[in-house]
């Protein structure tokens, strides 16, 4: 497979954790600008597991997932009785916050030689799982596209079940939601705990694949992408986020010849998008209908 | 059945409820009327749980409403139906139903046939609840989808997919016309047939004084007024807070 095509494609498979997160926060009914920093606190934990502790990158992932998991615990329990603009305006402090913390965060080694480990601005340079296993692209991609089904096939079966649902009838009126016992700041907290998991895991493999890291590379924008890609993917399912990313790294960066105007371009489709179809291209609406219009022929 | 006493909620310096007691006997369908901001809404939310009273004590089958959270008060027996209508308007009319739905005690599915949607028996109940509330071919319509009317006629079905103990309708007849106000009392004495409990808040007196076995008035938070729907037409006191004085009250409330 040609590099540039794998490199795209691992690029836009580690995007969709992102967008996947900010998705799960969607659909509770709240506005994340906060997901950067979990796939950045994330990074830094697999990063420091994996090159400093020596741990197997299995665990160093799932300590990255742990990790993310926390932070957005303890943002969900801080955000407890916000929401709206103002739980918003809480996430981006608060990644901001974390991203302020790793910008002062130094604890270098030095390991064969070579300096490791996160040095302030500098970032954490020499994350040489992927050299030592000898990773090719096409095999990071293999692994990372893996990591991704498995949380699809997660999220699918969540989709179908009532956990699911209760979210999404949390995320459209907590007031009726709870009146029909469900328990909204429960759902709530579960819900951003998980998308939290979801951004750490997803950070862990980008700081694999990209062997350095710095926190400039955790700042909000990263965090308005992910969510962009969710709003305009919609959120009827999780195959929205996905396509989201897949319109964006996909379709514009992958046409070489659009570099220059991709912002622009991009820019441009949100906005149609927002006038078009405000729902998104998969809107809740649009899967409730086809749902039912399966069901018909198959009864 | 549900006993309030000496309920009170104040919100800063508003006494929205101010001291108010009353008690709902089991299959009674009970009024709470009063001027606009005299606390009916509260009242309702208060014993719904959305908000937490300031004082007073709300008992249903003399357990305290109090100790329980609000997310399991459906669960202890406590419906509703909202003043603007809330529905899923994203999920279709079955799945609203269906996730209200509570089985009767005793017959209860287990939590395989509540994961994957899929017992017959409960879809025929849900069918038959459709069918009453006139949204027989409705099933896979959005909620959102419907007419005013039958908004209003889901709402009533949910609140009584829930096989409550009691149930609250708050202001069902705001905004229909009289053809609808009238089929909507055909609804309301059917559940009384059907032995419900109802709490009753509303406007429209076509409706309450039909319906209703006793009524409670209030204004300014406090009780007024208790009695019979004929007693409470002739009350001076439930005339002179709705128009003012009682010589310009020839017509009566109604």
């Amino acid at each position: 497979m040609d590099m540039y095509l794998a490199s795209v494609l691992t690029n836009m498979t580690l995007i969709a954790f992102l967008a996947l997160s900010a998705y799960l926060v969607l659909v509770v009914g709240e506005v994340s600008f906060g997901q950067q920093a979990f796939f950045g606190i994330g990074a830094y934990i697999t990063a420091s597991a994996t090159a400093l502790a020596g741990a197997h990158v299995f665990w160093g992932l799932l300590a990255g997932a742990i990790g993310g998991a926390s932070c957005a615990l303890v943002l969900g329990l801080l955000t407890i009785r916000l929401s709206g603009i103002y739980f918003a305006i809480s996430t981006l402090c608060f990644a901001e916050l974390l991203r302020f913390f790793l910008l002062h965060l130094r604890f270098t080694q030095s390991v064969d030689g070579r300096i490791i480990g996160p040095d302030g601005p500098e970032g954490f340079s020499n994350i040489r799982w992927i050299f030592e296993n000898n990773y090719q692209v096409t095999d990071f991609l293999l692994l990372a596209v893996t990591c991704l089904i498995i949380l699809l096939i997660v999220l699918f079966s969540l989709e179908r079940s009532p956990i699911m649902l209760g979210a999404r009838m949390v995320g459209n009126d907590p007031i009726l939601a709870q009146s029909q016992g469900l328990n909204p700041t429960r759902y709530r907290l579960s819900f951003i705990t998980l998308s939290g998991a979801v951004a750490g895991f997803g950070g862990g493999l980008f700081a694999l694949f990209n062997t350095h890291i710095e926190p400039a590379m955790f700042g909000v924008m990263l965090g308005i992408h992910g969510l962009a890609y969710a709003v305009i993917g919609g959120l009827g399912s999780a195959i929205g986020p996905l396509l989201g990313v897949f319109l964006d790294i996909g379709l514009l960066e992958s046409i070489r010849s659009l570099a220059a105007y991709r912002m622009i371009i991009f820019g441009g489709l949100v906005a149609l998008l927002l006038v078009f179809r405000p729902e998104g291209i998969i809107s809740p609406r649009l899967v409730s209908h086809l749902k039912s219009r399966w069901r018909n022929r198959h009864v | 059945m549900l006993e309030v006493r000496n309920l009170v909620k104040h919100f800063g310096g508003v006494r929205a409820v101010d001291g108010l007691d009353f008690k709902i006997q089991q299959g009674e369908v009970f009024g709470l009327i009063g001027p606009n901001g005299s606390g009916k809404s509260t009242t309702v939310n208060l014993v719904c749980g959305v908000f937490a009273p300031t004082d007073g004590e709300i008992l249903l089958d003399g357990i305290d409403l109090g100790a329980i959270a609000p997310h399991n008060r459906v669960d202890a027996g406590v419906a509703r139906t909202f003043q603007n209508i809330r529905l899923f308007s994203e999920l279709t009319v079955w799945q609203n139903l269906w996730v209200a739905w509570r089985d009767q005690p005793g017959q209860e599915q287990g939590w395989v046939s509540n994961w994957f949607g899929r017992s017959p028996a409960r879809r025929q109940e849900i069918q038959k609840l459709l069918e009453f509330s006139g949204l027989g071919d409705k099933a896979d319509h959005l909620a959102g989808n419907l007419a005013f009317g039958e908004q209003r006629r889901l709402e009533l079905a949910r609140a009584m997919a829930s096989k409550p103990k009691l149930i609250l309708l708050d202001e069902p007849a705001a905004g229909m016309n009289s053809a609808e106000i009238k089929d909507l009392c055909q609804r309301v004495l059917a559940m009384k047939e059907m032995g419900m409990t109802v709490l009753l808040v509303e406007h429209v007196m076509e409706l309450v004084m039909n319906v209703t076995d006793r009524i409670t008035v209030l204004n300014f938070g406090k009780p007024i007024a208790q009695g019979t729907p004929i007693e409470i037409q002739n009350n001076k006191l439930v005339q002179e807070a709705y128009f003012g004085s009682a010589e310009n009250a020839h017509g009566g409330v109604s």
